[in-house]
C-alpha cells in the first residue's frame, strides 16, 4: 500500500465524515438491519416454542400411555381394543409416536428463508410418510407472498442501494465539482484516486454491515458457544463482504464510462433492477419450464389409486407378507386374518405402488434445484440469497438433510415395531422407554463452508473482473467534460 | 394549448433512446409474462378438472362399504383458478392447492406449490400484475423525473413562461403527454394481452371474466395516474433533476419492495396467529371436552341418549327404531363443526386483520392498495381462498351428514356391521363451486379501492399547485 493511498484514505475519511450522506445512511442502516434481526430471531423464538410445546406434549402422552399399560398389566380393561397402550400397533401410531424435530440452527436469526414453507418437526408414526410429512405451519399466504423483513433482505436488495447510493458519482461528482483535474494536476494516477476512494467505502459499509449486524445478533441473546456459530458467522459476513464488493466494482466500472452523475445513478438503478428483481424472476421462469414438477394434483390421485389397488389385494398380500418374512412368524402361527399385519402389508405394497411417482417428483425437483445451482450465478443477488440461507440453515439443503434423518428415522421406527405387531406382542410400560428415540444432527460445518465456498468465488469472479475492467477502463477518463 | 405542450412532450419522449429501449422491455416482459400466466392457467385447470373428475369417479365406484367407512374415505377439492388469474398469481403459490374431505376432520390446504418451488420463488413471480405494479412506475419515473427540473437546467423553462403559458396549463400539457407516451406502449400490450389470451383460452371463459379484468385493468390506471402525478410534481419541486430522480427512486424503493415486507412483520405483531401445533392442540382440547372443559365426551353421549330415548318414547337403546350409532357420529360431527367454526373462524379473521393493515398502509405506499385490488379481481387473494375453503367444508358437512343419516335411518341394529349399497354414493352430489361474483370481490376491495382514488384527487390537487410554484431558475 503507497503513502498515497492512505493519504487519499485518510482525506476521503475527513470528506466522507464532513458529508451528511454517511450520517444520514448509517443510522438509517442500523435501523434496517436492526429491525431485520429482530423479526427473524421472534419467528426462531416462535419455532423454539412450539417443539417445546411438541416435546412437552410427549412427555406428557408417554406418562398417560405408561401408567395405562401399568394398570391394564394389573387387571384393568383397556377404553377399547383400537386404543390399547400395550398393543405395538397402537403405540407405534397413536400413543407412542415421537417427535422429530429439527431445532432452528444457530444464526436462523438472520435469514428466515425458506423456512416459513418447511415444517420443522414431525410426529413420526409407524403408518406412510406421506400421512405425517405435510406438516405445514400456519401463515397468512399474503404474508408468505410479501416475504419477510429479514436481515437477508436487508442484504440482498437495500445493500446494494446503499452502496450504491455511496458510490454512484465516486468519480462523476468530483469532475462536476471540478476538483478531479486540482487531483489529477497531482501526481497520482485516477486509478490509485479511485482505488482509495471506493476502498475506504467498502471499509466503512462493511464494518457498518458487520458491526450492526453482530450487535443485532447478540442482542436479541443468541449464544456464540453453540458448535460451529463461529465459523458460520464468519461465513456470513465473507458472503456479505463479496456481495458488497461486486456492487462497488459495478460502481467503478459505471463510473468509468464518464458519464454525469444522474445517467451514472440511472444506470446503476438499472443494473440493480436486472441483477436483483428480473433476473431471479427470469430465471424461476426457466428453471420451472425446463424441469416443470409434477402437480401435486396428480401424485394425491396417484396415491389413491395405490392404495385402493393395495386395499382391493390385501388378503393376497397378507399372505404374500408371511411369505416374504418368514423370520416375523417363526415359531408361531401365521394368522390369515390378522388386521395390523394385512395393513402393514398393504401400506407396504401402497408405499412401493407411489414409488415412481415420488421418484418423478424428486428427480424434476432436484434437476431445478441443480440447474438452479449453475445457473444463479447470472445473478449476484441469487449467490447472495442462496449462500445466506445456506449458512443460516434455513435453506432447502438444511431440509433435505433434516428429511433424510426424518427418513431413516421412520425405517428405524418400523424396523422396531413391525415384528413386534406381527408376533402380538404385548408391551409392557418400560418398553415404552425403549422406543427409538430421534437425534437431530446438524449438517457439519464443513458441508456447509463447502458450499458457502462455492458461492464466495460466484461472487468474487464476477466482482474482480469488474473491478478490473473498470480500473482499466479508468485509464480513458477525460478528466475535462 | 395545453394539448400543444402535450404533443411536445409525446414527441420528444417517443424520440428518446432510453424511453424506446426501456419500454421495449417493458413490452416484451409484459407480453411474456401474459402468455406464460395464460399457460399456467390453462394447464392448471386442466389438471384440477381431471383431478376433480376422478375424485369424484372414486367416490362412485366404491363397493358396497359402511357408509362411515365411505365418509372416513371421503373426497379430495381441488380449488379452481379463475381466467384473470393468468395476469396476477397473487397468493395462489402459497395456499395449499386440496383439501382432504373426511369424516371428523376439517383439513387445512396442503401442497402449497411454493414448498415445490426453488428459492427463487421467493424473489416473486413474473406476472403482468409484477410488470405494472413495479416496472411501469420506474418507467413513469424515467419519462418524467425531469420534466420541470431538467428544463429548468436547460433554462427552457424561463423561455416558456414568457411565452405567457400559464404553468397550470403547463401542468396539465406535462402529465397528458406523459400519460401518453405511456398509453402507446399500455394500450398495445394491453390488445395484444388480451387477443393472446383469447386465443388460447376456452370459449366464454374469458368473455366471463371480462368485467373483472376491465375492473383491473381501470384500477390499474388509477395507480399509473398517481406516478405520473407524483413524478411531475416532485420534478416540479426538486432542486436539481438529479435530486427529483434520487427522491422518486427512494420513493419507489419504498412502495414496491419495503412496504410490503415491513408491514408484514407488523401485522403479524399486532394480530398473532397461533402454531399450527397450538391450532391443533386446541381443537383437539375442545373436542374432547368443549369450550368450557366441562362439556366431556361421556356427557355429551349420555345427554343425546337420554334425548333420543325421550323423543322415541324408548326405555333402552335396543328398543330404539332408529340406530343409535349413527345419530352419536353425527352428534359427534355436529360437535365438531361448532369448534372448526370458532377456531378456523378466529385463524381466518386474524389473518383478514392482517390483510386489512395491509390496504391501510396503502396510504403510504399505494403498491399495497393495488396489489390487494389486483389480486381480488383475479380471484387470487385470500378472500377467495377463505371463499372456496367455506365452501369445501360445507360440501364435507352435508356428505357426512349423509353418511350418518343413512347409518341411522337405516341401519337398523347392525351397527358397524352394516354396508350401503353403491346407490348411496350416488345421492351425494358432485361437489360444485361457483367463483364469487365480481361485486362480492370488488366490495371486499372497497378500503384498498378507496385509497387508491383517495391518491388519484390527492395527487390531481397537489400537483398542480405545485407546479404553480415552480421556481424558474
Amino acid at each position: 500500500m503507497s503513502q498515497t493511498l492512505t493519504r487519499i484514505i485518510k482525506h476521503e475519511w475527513k470528506i466522507l465524515v464532513a458529508d451528511r450522506t454517511l450520517w444520514v445512511i448509517a443510522p438509517l442502516f442500523a435501523l434496517l438491519i436492526g429491525y431485520g434481526v429482530y423479526n427473524g430471531s421472534s419467528w426462531m423464538r416462535f419455532q423454539d416454542a412450539t417443539l417445546e410445546a411438541a416435546k412437552q406434549e410427549e412427555r406428557e402422552r408417554f406418562a398417560r400411555a405408561k401408567a395405562e399399560v401399568t394398570s391394564i398389566e394389573q387387571g384393568a380393561q383397556p377404553a377399547s381394543a383400537f386404543s390399547n397402550p400395550r398393543l405395538p400397533s397402537v403405540a407405534a401410531s397413536r400413543t407412542g409416536p415421537r417427535y422429530a424435530l429439527a431445532p432452528p440452527a444457530p444464526l436462523a436469526a438472520l435469514a428466515v428463508g425458506q423456512s416459513d414453507l418447511y415444517p420443522y418437526y414431525f410426529k413420526v408414526t409407524s403408518q406412510s410418510k406421506q400421512t405425517f410429512t405435510a406438516n405445514d405451519e400456519i401463515e397468512n399466504p399474503t404474508n408468505l407472498l410479501a416475504g419477510r423483513f429479514d436481515l437477508a433482505f436487508v442484504i440482498i436488495y437495500l445493500y446494494p442501494l446503499l452502496i450504491l447510493a455511496l458510490s454512484y458519482n465516486l468519480i462523476s461528482a468530483e469532475r462536476e465539482q471540478g476538483t478531479l483535474a486540482m487531483m489529477i494536476s497531482q501526481p497520482v494516477s485516477l486509478r490509485t484516486f479511485a482505488t482509495g476512494k471506493i476502498g475506504l467505502r467498502a471499509l466503512v459499509v462493511l464494518a457498518l454491515a458487520a458491526g450492526f449486524s453482530l450487535a443485532a445478533f447478540l442482542l436479541t441473546g443468541a449464544g456464540l458457544s453453540a458448535d460451529g456459530v463461529w465459523l458460520r458467522l464468519l461465513l456470513w459476513m465473507a458472503v456479505v463482504g463479496a456481495y458488497g464488493a461486486f456492487w462497488f466494482a459495478l460502481a467503478i466500472l459505471v463510473n468509468a464510462f464518464g458519464r454525469n452523475s444522474a445517467t451514472n445513478a440511472m444506470a446503476l438503478a438499472g443494473m440493480w433492477l436486472v441483477l436483483a428483481l428480473i433476473l431471479p424472476a427470469l430465471l424461476n421462469v426457466a428453471v420451472t419450464t425446463i424441469y416443470p414438477v409434477p402437480s401435486r394434483v396428480e401424485m394425491i390421485q396417484a396415491t389413491r389409486r395405490a392404495s385402493a389397488e393395495a386395499t382391493a389385494k390385501g388378503s393376497q398380500l397378507l399372505a404374500k407378507y408371511y411369505e416374504d418374512h418368514p423370520e416375523l412368524t417363526a415359531g408361531g402361527q401365521a394368522d390369515t386374518n390378522d388386521f395390523y399385519t394385512r395393513s402393514i402389508a398393504v401400506q407396504d405394497e401402497t408405499d412401493r405402488l407411489i414409488q415412481p411417482v415420488i421418484d418423478h417428483f424428486d428427480r424434476q425437483a432436484t434437476g431445478q434445484q441443480s440447474l438452479l445451482d449453475r445457473f444463479r450465478f447470472l445473478s449476484p443477488a441469487v449467490v447472495a440469497q442462496s449462500a445466506l440461507n445456506d449458512i443460516a440453515g434455513t435453506g432447502a439443503a438444511r431440509y433435505r438433510h433434516f428429511l433424510g434423518l426424518v427418513d431413516a428415522f421412520h425405517q428405524n421406527w418400523r424396523a422396531h415395531f413391525t415384528p413386534r405387531i406381527v408376533q402380538k406382542a404385548l408391551l409392557v410400560a418400560d418398553d415404552y422407554d425403549r422406543f427409538p428415540a430421534f437425534m437431530f444432527r446438524e449438517e457439519p460445518a464443513g458441508a456447509v463452508a463447502g458450499r458457502a465456498m462455492i458461492g464466495l468465488i460466484g461472487l468474487l469472479i464476477p466482482a474482480l473482473l469488474i473491478a478490473w475492467l473498470g480500473l482499466r477502463a479508468l485509464r480513458r477518463y477525460s478528466v475535462a467534460q | 394549448m395545453i394539448a400543444q405542450i402535450a404533443r411536445k412532450e409525446f414527441t420528444e419522449t417517443l424520440r428518446d433512446g432510453r424511453f424506446r429501449w426501456a419500454a421495449a422491455i417493458v413490452f416484451v416482459l409484459l407480453f411474456a409474462s401474459v402468455v406464460m400466466g395464460g399457460k399456467h392457467y390453462r394447464d392448471v385447470k386442466r389438471q384440477h378438472d381431471l383431478a376433480r373428475a376422478e375424485t369424484r369417479e372414486q367416490w362412485l365406484r366404491q363397493p358396497a362399504k359402511n357408509p362411515h367407512s365411505a365418509a372416513h374415505y371421503g373426497i379430495y377439492a381441488f380449488k379452481p383458478k379463475m381466467a384473470p388469474s393468468a395476469l396476477d398469481r397473487g397468493v395462489d403459490p402459497f395456499v395449499g392447492q386440496s383439501v382432504w374431505l373426511e369424516a371428523h376432520k376439517q383439513n387445512e390446504f396442503r401442497f402449497r406449490p411454493a414448498q415445490d418451488a426453488t428459492a427463487l420463488q421467493r424473489f416473486g413471480d413474473l406476472t403482468a400484475a409484477a410488470v405494472m405494479q413495479l416496472l411501469i412506475p420506474l418507467l413513469i419515473i424515467l419519462l418524467s423525473f425531469s420534466t420541470f427540473a431538467g428544463e429548468r437546467e436547460q433554462g427552457t423553462l424561463r423561455q416558456l413562461l414568457s411565452l405567457g403559458v400559464k404553468k397550470t396549463n403547463l401542468a396539465w400539457g406535462k402529465a397528458l403527454g406523459v400519460a401518453g407516451a405511456l398509453g402507446a406502449l399500455i394500450v398495445p400490450a394491453t390488445v395484444i394481452g388480451v387477443i393472446a389470451l383469447a386465443m388460447t383460452s376456452e370459449n366464454g371463459s374469458l368473455a366471463a371474466s371480462a368485467p373483472r379484468m376491465a375492473l383491473m385493468f381501470m384500477s390499474y390506471l388509477l395507480y399509473f395516474i398517481s406516478f405520473i402525478g407524483l413524478s411531475l410534481a416532485v420534478s416540479a419541486r426538486a432542486k436539481s433533476s438529479q435530486m427529483a430522480l434520487v427522491i422518486l427512486l427512494a420513493f419507489w424503493i419504498v412502495n414496491g419492495l419495503i412496504a410490503t415486507r415491513a408491514i408484514t412483520d407488523i401485522a403479524k405483531r399486532l394480530y398473532p396467529t397461533p402454531s399450527a401445533f397450538a391450532f391443533q392442540q386446541a381443537i383437539d382440547r375442545e373436542m374432547q371436552s368443549g369450550p368450557d372443559g366441562h362439556d366431556t365426551a361421556d356427557k355429551r353421549a349420555e345427554a343425546l341418549k337420554q334425548r333420543v330415548l325421550k323423543q322415541y318414547g324408548a326405555e333402552k337403546l335396543e328398543d330404539l327404531p332408529v340406530n343409535f350409532a349413527g345419530l352419536s357420529l353425527q352428534e359427534g360431527e355436529e360437535h365438531g363443526n361448532a369448534v372448526f367454526d370458532r377456531h378456523y373462524g378466529q385463524l381466518w379473521s386474524s389473518f383478514e386483520r392482517q390483510n386489512r393493515l395491509k390496504q391501510i398502509a396503502g396510504l403510504l405506499a399505494p403498491m399495497l392498495a393495488i396489489q390487494s385490488v389486483s389480486m381480488g379481481l383475479a380471484g387470487t387473494d385470500f378472500a377467495h381462498h377463505r371463499d372456496f375453503a367455506a365452501a369445501a367444508e360445507s360440501y364435507r358437512r352435508t356428505l357426512v351428514k349423509k353418511m350418518n343419516d343413512d347409518t341411522a335411518y337405516n341401519a337398523g341394529k347392525q351397527d358397524f356391521g352394516y354396508l350401503a349399497q353403491p346407490a348411496l354414493w350416488r345421492t351425494v352430489e358432485g361437489f360444485r363451486y361457483e367463483s364469487p361474483s365480481t361485486g362480492w370481490a370488488l366490495r371486499n376491495q372497497t378500503v384498498s379501492l378507496a385509497i387508491l382514488v383517495l391518491w388519484v384527487v390527492a395527487i390531481l390537487v397537489v400537483m398542480p399547485l405545485t407546479v404553480a410554484k415552480v421556481k424558474i431558475d
